[in-house]
């Protein structure tokens, strides 16, 4: 068995191309918060095998400490060998590196998976951690009831201004797929709570692409539910579309470093496919922060591997206008 | 005019009567839902006594403890409620409590939103459970609308609310068992 895991992971390496010059530069700072970003992976084929050598060769770079599952962590059933060909097999070479798994259920996962312990759940279905300046809350966006809202509302009451504050779950709020878009009965009840505790920025999965949103109601919200699963040729550009990819699985790196946040989406193939350095939002006024346009925000549909459109142009900026204590940096930053 | 006075004359009585019929249906309701949490609070009860039988599920490494812990606490709820059938938890009154609040969040202002949600979780099609029958294991889960929610009684950890094609499902969180359901309880 040990053998043939070796020769797999040995043979994936030969094969896979070349890394490209990375452009994209982490700060790398020794108190930063560093981790990747999963979603919809636990299929057990062999794309989810790649993403996850990718991941393991990408921490040679950028030594992340661990990594946030958006949930649809292990499809198709929960007997023993589920959990080892979906999880514990590929993404062996992270866990004996010491790297933390952080899940969220997706609809696809037995609830009793807030039970294994390598997904850090401890049995509760929604819960919260920290690390270095970065407060986590981790909700079941498959059950939102009153008790978990109540919950979240404290636990945001409690979280120190000085702190950055990211939710996860499964189901997007902002989604341009055209197979299940968003999440707009969860979008109600959940947004007003965001905003009003300044949550900084949101992951999620479900929907089988990579997308940034525009901030919303100065909000940055990720969907990366490419993972594992993909839905080629899926995204559809809305006014809320930031950047999309949709060609390709794909894992997000992000670093935290005091008031910036750092991020590089990467392709199963080792491409770049959207990167930039997000400025923490100090809002006095919680609803007041709204985005100036970033200067290349660029929509990449399917067709378009480049991330360009064909002609090469910037997707006409939808951005709302006014002046704004967030900044954002789509692209390299200046430093 | 005659029929404008007519109209005029027993437009007020025609409102008392829906008042006194809103009034009926709520006093009607909330005692739907309180034989419903009660109901629910006794099977808890068991839930727990079942539970007290086998060694306790904690955060565990081995898969194959949480599979074993469920299939052991599935079995032991089969013992004690050999007998369980439609509507011992959904009684009739509680039925109609229910009808009623869903009735108006799929047919009242946030209805499209509702809908979607279902729609979003991959919902399950042409399949039917029956109490005391599990959850199927590979099948996803449909996302229950927040906004409904808010409108049911709130319940224990043990249990919670799924929907399952139309059905309104009262599941058993661990066990992931149907405890019990409402046929076509949305709309």
């Amino acid at each position: 068995m040990r053998f043939r895991l070796f020769f797999f992971f040995a043979l994936l390496a030969l094969l896979a191309p070349a890394q490209p010059a990375d452009e994209f530069k982490f700060p790398l700072k020794s108190n930063s918060v560093r981790f990747a970003a999963i979603g919809d992976m636990g299929t057990g084929q062999t794309r989810q095998y790649e993403v996850a050598q990718r991941m393991v060769g990408a921490r040679q770079r950028f030594p992340f400490d661990f990594v946030i599952m958006l949930g649809d962590n292990i499809y198709g059933g929960s007997s023993p060998r589920d959990f080892e060909k979906k999880f514990e097999i590929p993404y062996k070479p992270l866990l004996d590196a010491g790297v933390k798994f952080y899940a969220a259920l997706g609809n696809h996962d037995n609830p009793n998976e807030r039970f294994y312990k390598p997904f850090n759940i401890n049995g509760a279905a929604y819960y919260t951690f920290k690390k270095g300046n970065v407060r986590f809350f981790v909700l079941d966006s498959n059950y939102m009831d009153p008790k978990q809202f109540a919950w979240l509302e404290t636990q945001l009451q409690n979280t120190g201004s000085g702190d950055w504050k990211i939710c996860y779950f499964h189901h997007s709020l902002y989604s341009s797929g055209r197979k299940h878009g968003a999440a707009t009965d969860l979008r109600l009840q959940l947004e007003p709570l965001f905003v009003k505790y300044s949550v900084n920025v949101v992951f999620s999965g479900h929907e089988h692409v990579y997308e940034r949103a525009q901030p919303q109601k100065g909000i940055y919200y990720f969907t990366e539910g490419a993972s594992g699963q993909l839905r080629r040729g899926n995204l559809k550009a809305t006014d809320s579309t930031g950047k999309g990819f949709d060609a390709d699985r794909t894992f997000m790196l992000v670093e935290i470093v005091g008031d910036e946040m750092y991020f590089e989406t990467i392709s199963r193939t080792g491409e770049t496919v959207d990167s930039g350095v997000i400025q923490r939002q100090l809002r006095s006024s919680a609803t007041k922060s709204l985005l100036p346009a970033p200067n290349n925000a660029v929509w990449t549909p399917a067709s378009d591997r480049q991330g360009l459109r064909p002609d090469g142009s910037a997707r006409p900026p939808a951005w709302p206008s006014g002046s704004s204590d967030t900044k954002i940096f789509i692209g390299l930053p200046s430093a | 005019m005659q029929a404008l006075l007519l109209v005029a004359l027993l437009a007020p009585g025609w409102a008392l009567a829906q008042t006194a019929v809103s009034d009926k249906e709520a006093r009607e309701d909330a005692a739907g839902f309180k034989e419903f949490s009660d109901h629910v609070k006794e099977y808890v009860r068991l839930h727990k006594s079942a539970e007290a039988t086998i060694p306790p599920l904690k955060p565990t490494d081995r898969p194959e403890m949480i599979t074993a812990y469920q299939q052991a606490l599935v079995r032991k709820i089969r013992e004690a409620r050999p007998r369980a059938k439609r509507g011992d938890i959904f009684t009739h009154k509680a039925r109609e409590a229910f009808r009623h609040v869903i009735r108006s969040e799929f047919l009242g202002p946030q209805a499209a939103h509702a809908r979607a949600t279902i729609q979003q979780g991959a919902p399950l099609e042409k399949v039917h459970l029956q109490v005391n029958q599990t959850y199927p294991e590979s099948a996803p889960h449909t996302t229950v609308p927040p906004t409904l929610l808010l409108q049911l009684p709130k319940l224990p950890n043990e249990v919670a609310y799924r929907i399952v094609d139309r059905d309104l499902v009262l599941l058993d969180v661990k066990a992931n068992l149907a405890v019990d359901l409402i046929p076509k309880g949305i709309p």
